[in-house]
């Protein structure tokens, strides 16, 4: 397990993850709450987008060890690929689960109305997987390590927009609503719908399950192209 | 015993051949100094060497098996440094090197001791508990050494370590390497500087456009130039001087232009230098005049017409 530990201690190596892999999500439980949305208070909304971005920042690792000429270094080590690739998305996903645990946790002592915590916990471990996915299958098609951060931001923006984070969907027209579906955050604020409404439990299963289900899909397709 | 081997090995990169049926030994106890310029191949005979390229024909054998040269059995005999400067930027040069002292499989006491060693081996000691972000160019490379020594590798391939450092830092890394086969590690050694190769190689291959142009030792390079001489002329105005003119002269096999030198390689004993000196000073004043010894430098331009370092102006 020396690739999991090294990649947790990486992780928290610079100032800037530092301070999103901590202070984001605290931030994100003393958010107010809105007046008829967001369906929980707003931090628990933005904690969506904060998941997107931690973990791009943390695929990102993987790819300079890319571009630097690391994974070179492992080829020719006894290690395999998949032990390589699969001990830091280890070492992520336990991040994004824990900073998920701390900012259910931390509202339910706060005294923020999260309706079902559980449910809530298991929304944002699915939606990690599937941004966790999705942060793979980026970074292994691009070269340069900035590029496809700025780029990657920009559609977290609008992926956030377009699912319905940043703004009540039904102000969209028809049709982008529509569209709206193939996007995994539109699931998360689905999710969120979901637990705010108590709709019945197997709403929730539905929607993890499609989350969990995107998260194979782009697993899939960043781990199949070889990153050297 | 023969630690590696390449045997017609050919890759290619679209219709050029970065490794036109390449055959290469390398014995146990050797420093095998590959030479070549830029683009020669010698990085991507390294990575077939390694496994980390697929080559499009011929036969790899490392460590007597070339069925399966790329076992993991035979990875933890082999050390590689990269051309590139592969070093974690985030951690510390210990935790760096306990990295990858851990994925050759080394633990606890074991592990620190090899790491306190390398650290040490390249001089680096007293930085252990810094990160490389702040190193300079020569550190970062001798730390770029050390994360391929923790696992004390039988077979040591360096692709071009010494590129671009401070001369200091650059004798460190050749003692470095001596020191390492004085241990028993048999090293391939790439470079493109004579002097290094001089300096410390048993045996020398020299690498140009994907070909094993020749090999030897230093000894045996320098002695097929034997019967040739280099003249070098310092000159005013070298753009002026017609090289087909000065290359016509009867004994004269190369003339190159490098900055305001113009170098000749002549057949020794032709008698031919008042006659080459007159061409020369027709075109151009003379500021000096010098007949070397032939040393690798003109095994290298009379094996493959290029000079190794200064290529700019050859003709
Ligand atoms: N990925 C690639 N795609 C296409 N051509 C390549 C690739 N890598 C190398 N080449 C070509 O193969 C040839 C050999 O390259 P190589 O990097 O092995 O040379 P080198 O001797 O290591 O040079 P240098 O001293 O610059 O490191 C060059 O002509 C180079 O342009
Ligand atoms: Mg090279």
């Amino acid at each position: 397990m020396t690739i999991f530990y090294f990649t947790l201690k990486r992780s928290f190596a610079n100032l800037a993850n530092l301070i999103f892999l901590t202070a984001a999500p605290i931030a994100c439980i003393f958010l107010p709450a809105g007046e008829g949305w967001p369906p929980l208070a707003y931090g628990y909304a933005y904690f969506g987008i904060v998941i997107l971005f931690v973990a791009i920042r943390l695929a990102q690792i993987m790819m300079e060890d890319r571009v630097k000429g690391i994974l070179k270094r492992l080829s020719v080590a006894p290690v395999r690929y998949f032990s390589y690739l699969g001990q830091h998305l280890l070492a992520y996903a336990v991040i994004l689960i824990l900073q998920s645990a701390v900012v259910v946790l931390g509202g339910w002592i706060a005294g923020q109305e999260l309706h079902r915590p559980w449910a809530l916990f298991a929304l944002y471990v699915s939606f990690s997987f599937a941004a966790l996915a999705m942060a793979l299958a980026w970074i292994s098609v691009f070269r340069s390590k900035d590029a496809a951060f700025l780029f990657y931001m920009s559609l977290i923006v609008l992926a956030a927009l377009l699912g319905g984070i940043i703004l009540p969907l039904e102000i969209f027209p028809d049709l982008l609503r529509r569209i709206a579906v193939i996007l995994p955050t539109f699931w998360f604020a689905e999710g969120l719908k979901s637990i705010a409404s108590a709709q019945p439990f197997a709403d929730n299963v539905r929607i993890n399950a499609t989350l969990c289900l995107y998260a194979l899909v782009f697993l899939v397709l960043g781990s199949t192209r070889r990153m050297q | 015993m023969t630690l590696a081997s390449m045997q017609s090995v050919l890759k290619r990169y679209g219709s050029c051949a970065a490794l036109d049926y390449i055959d290469l030994e390398i014995h146990e106890g050797e420093i095998v100094g590959l030479l070549g310029p830029n683009g020669a191949g010698k990085t991507t005979l390294i990575q077939a060497l390694t496994g980390i390229l697929p080559v499009d024909q011929g036969r790899i054998s490392l460590f007597g098996d070339s069925r399966n040269p790329f076992s993991d059995a035979n990875k933890q005999k082999l050390g590689l440094v990269t051309q590139e400067i592969a070093v974690f930027e985030e951690l510390t040069a210990k935790e760096g090197l306990e990295f990858f002292a851990g994925i050759y499989g080394l633990r606890r006491e074991e592990k620190k001791k090899r790491v306190a060693e390398a650290l040490e081996f390249v001089g680096l000691s007293a930085y252990a508990n810094k990160v490389p972000h702040k190193f300079s160019g020569g550190m970062k490379r001798r730390l770029n050494i050390a994360c391929a020594l923790t696992h004390r590798p039988r077979l040591l391939i360096m692709d071009e370590p010494t590129v671009g450092i401070d001369p200091q830092s650059r004798n460190h890394i050749l003692e470095s390497v001596q020191k390492l086969r004085e241990q028993g590690t048999t090293i391939l050694y790439t470079t493109h500087c004579m002097e290094e190769v001089q300096e410390i190689a048993s045996r020398v291959v020299i690498l140009d456009q994907g070909q094993v142009v020749k090999e030897g030792t230093v000894q045996q390079l320098i002695e097929t130039v034997r019967h040739e001489e280099t003249i070098i002329f310092d000159v005013a105005d070298p753009l002026g001087i017609p090289l087909r003119q000065v290359e016509s002269i009867a004994g004269v096999s190369q003339v190159s232009v490098s900055g305001s030198r113009i170098t000749v390689i002549s057949a020794a004993g032709a008698g031919n230098l008042d006659r080459i000196l007159s061409v020369v000073q027709q075109h151009s004043g003379v500021l000096g005049i010098q007949a070397d010894k032939p040393n690798l430098e003109d095994v290298f331009l009379t094996l493959t017409g290029k000079q190794l370092r200064d290529r700019e102006g050859s003709r």
